[in-house]
């Protein structure tokens, strides 16, 4: 049987290190591991070049190499024969390895030593499998149509017209068609520039409203360089977060929520939510198999993600005009119970009877519709009058008012709180209270 | 001269990865079974699967050069030794050696997480021969800025 580069995808994961050799012009053999190895096209590979001072200086003198691939999922070697083309050290795969150099060393703790220099790319002449004492385990991957179920999770993102049906079919379709059934979905938040999650699968808790900075980790890397971001084998990064917290006790000390995760997760995706070439979000994925998400599901995800992102952006325009045709609103069940809110101004959160709710401009947009509420009876408001109203100081950027909303939505009702937030259909709301509210700024 | 440091090193479960190359200067790779320094430190003895790694034992026998690289997976600090090599079939004793490296590294590997079915691709010792390198040069190969840095040499 006649080996391509295409049958060896599990070995450029960058699971199982690759190894290197070289010889100068005299025949001196020189050999070394290396951690990046990428299939460029179906001739070609590219190695990372970060310090093989060595190797690098050989293959200017003799062009020949030597590759040995690992198979990350059963362990099989296969030997490569190669000639040098030529160097890189910019394009869209230089940046692409970079990225996943960068987010991967730095969940290593070798953050800045790892930078990718150069790339190296060779000519492949030759694929053979090593021997083995042992027929390698071929693990049957279960057959999946990506491109089917991607047409499946898009259409049904398509039927959906507000923030919350467009989430929640996104992860759904992605856990009905492509079997992940561990993820989140996340909103920019651009004035703070941290992304929160608005969308959960598979958690609990959810982690509703936890916020991850731009940059940080597998989803900020993501969102900061508007590439997917992938890890495949967990098994030797150090986990920073193993110690699952008390989160609620937590929250009311630390005003942050906890983002969800596995302790024992082995593969990870994040894949860029973006519109126009700008980044508005991130979807991630993670799971306790190991080489779980194929190139296949890169691209399927790809396509989803931008559909749910333009989903989301054309759901903002719409909901500027409130639908005329209200929907019955469940009337609140009358009662004398007092409720205490407490907003602080200094980072917009908000305590209902001491539980902490929500922080930032989720957090002003309740207190807001509070005050409403308490001076005039009010209790329904359309999103057109939110983002009129100058005491708000909403951001400049008024497209993402539906996800805050969203995110409001579910942080009270994932509380269980006496106050809920009910949608009344496109771009309008109403604000239900069970009790009498006492709203104090500042803690005062 | 291979000081007492590098020779523990050496002889502790540490991946074993060798380098040839033919008359045509094209290279080969090969792994090792199992490695320790001689008594006196000048020489670097390795078991090897002829079985698993003809193109290896073949440039050996035609010219001799070599290069072996010894990395700790769970940190990756790496040495990699340079000098000429003699061969010949291994001694029971040196099987035995090998053997126990064997195990040792099986151990080591699957501590660090990676299953027993996926590593045993990498490790024989069928048909073993015994590679003997006459130790020219000792180069630092840890990932980082001081890789490549000559450590040794008998020319010096």
């Amino acid at each position: 049987m006649t080996l391509s580069l295409l049958d060896l995808e599990a070995c450029f994961e960058g699971v199982v290190p690759s190894i290197i050799a070289t010889a100068d012009g005299n025949g001196v053999p020189n050999i070394s591991y290396l951690s990046h190895v990428a299939r460029v096209d179906d001739e070609h590979v590219a190695l990372s070049n970060q310090f093989f001072g060595k190797t690098s200086a050989n293959i200017r003198m003799n062009p020949r190499a030597t590759l040995i691939v690992v198979d990350a999922s059963n362990g099989a070697q296969f030997r490569l024969e190669l000639t040098f083309a030529y160097s890189l050290d910019a394009g869209p795969l230089f940046d692409h390895l970079s990225l996943q150099l960068d987010a991967t060393s730095a969940q290593v703790g070798m953050a800045g030593v790892m930078r990718l220099r150069g790339l190296d790319v060779f000519r492949v002449l030759r694929i053979e499998a090593a021997r083995s004492t042992i027929e390698p385990e071929r693990k049957a991957s279960p057959q999946r149509n990506r491109l089917a179920a991607a047409a499946h999770v898009v259409d049904l993102i398509a039927a959906e017209t507000d923030a919350e049906g467009i989430v929640d079919a996104t992860l759904n379709g992605l856990k009905t068609w492509l079997g992940f059934e561990h993820g989140l979905f996340l909103a920019l938040c651009e004035e703070r520039q941290q992304l929160v999650t608005i969308g959960s699968l598979g958690y609990a808790p959810s982690g509703i409203g936890s916020e991850v900075e731009v940059g940080d980790g597998v989803i900020g890397a993501a969102a900061a360089s508007g590439n997917i971001v992938k890890v495949s084998d967990m098994s030797r990064i150090r986990r920073f977060n193993a110690a699952v917290r008390d989160s609620s006790s937590e929250e009311n000390r630390t005003r942050s929520i906890v983002v969800p995760g596995m302790p024992d997760a082995m593969s990870q995706i994040a894949v860029p939510l973006a519109v126009a070439g700008i980044v508005r979000g991130a979807l991630f994925f993670e799971s306790r198999a190991r080489l779980v998400f194929t190139r296949e599901d890169e691209t399927a995800l790809s396509i989803i993600a931008l559909h749910a992102a333009l989903a989301l952006a054309f759901s903002e325009r719409t909901s500027e005009e409130a639908e005329s045709e209200r929907r019955a609103r469940p009337s609140s069940p009358a009662t004398d119970k007092g409720i205490h809110v407490a907003h602080h101004r200094f980072d917009d959160s908000v305590f209902i009877d001491s539980t902490y709710v929500i922080k930032g401009v989720a957090g002003r947009l309740l207190a807001w519709m509070l005050e409403q509420h308490l001076a005039n009876g009010r209790s329904e408001f359309t999103n057109r009058e939110i983002r009129l109203d100058g005491g708000l100081r909403l951001p400049d950027f008024k497209d993402n008012l539906e996800t805050r909303l969203l995110l409001l939505r579910r942080r009270l009702e994932e509380k269980a709180l006496p106050i809920r937030l009910v949608r009344l259909g496109r771009g309008r709301i109403a604000v239900e209270v069970e009790g009498r509210v006492r709203l104090s700024r500042d803690g005062v | 001269m291979i000081e007492e440091d590098l020779a523990s090193f050496i002889q502790s479960p540490v991946m074993q990865i060798v380098g040839t190359a033919d008359e045509a200067l094209k290279p080969e790779i090969g792994r090792g079974a199992g490695a320790w320094a001689s008594a006196d430190r000048r020489m670097v003895h390795l078991v090897m699967s002829a079985w698993q790694w003809p193109g290896t034992v073949a440039n050996l026998k035609a010219n001799r050069r070599v290069a072996v690289t010894f990395s700790r997976p769970a940190d990756y600090v790496s040495y990699q030794v340079k000098g000429e090599a003699t061969l010949r079939s291994a001694e029971p004793d040196e099987i035995d050696r090998s053997g126990r490296y064997l195990v040792d590294m099986v151990s080591t590997l699957m501590r660090l997480g990676i299953p027993a079915e996926m590593i045993a691709p990498w490790l024989s010792n069928r048909d073993p021969f015994l590679v003997s390198i006459e130790v020219s040069d000792i180069f630092l190969q840890t990932p980082g800025a001081k890789a490549g840095t000559r450590l040794w040499s008998a020319a010096a």
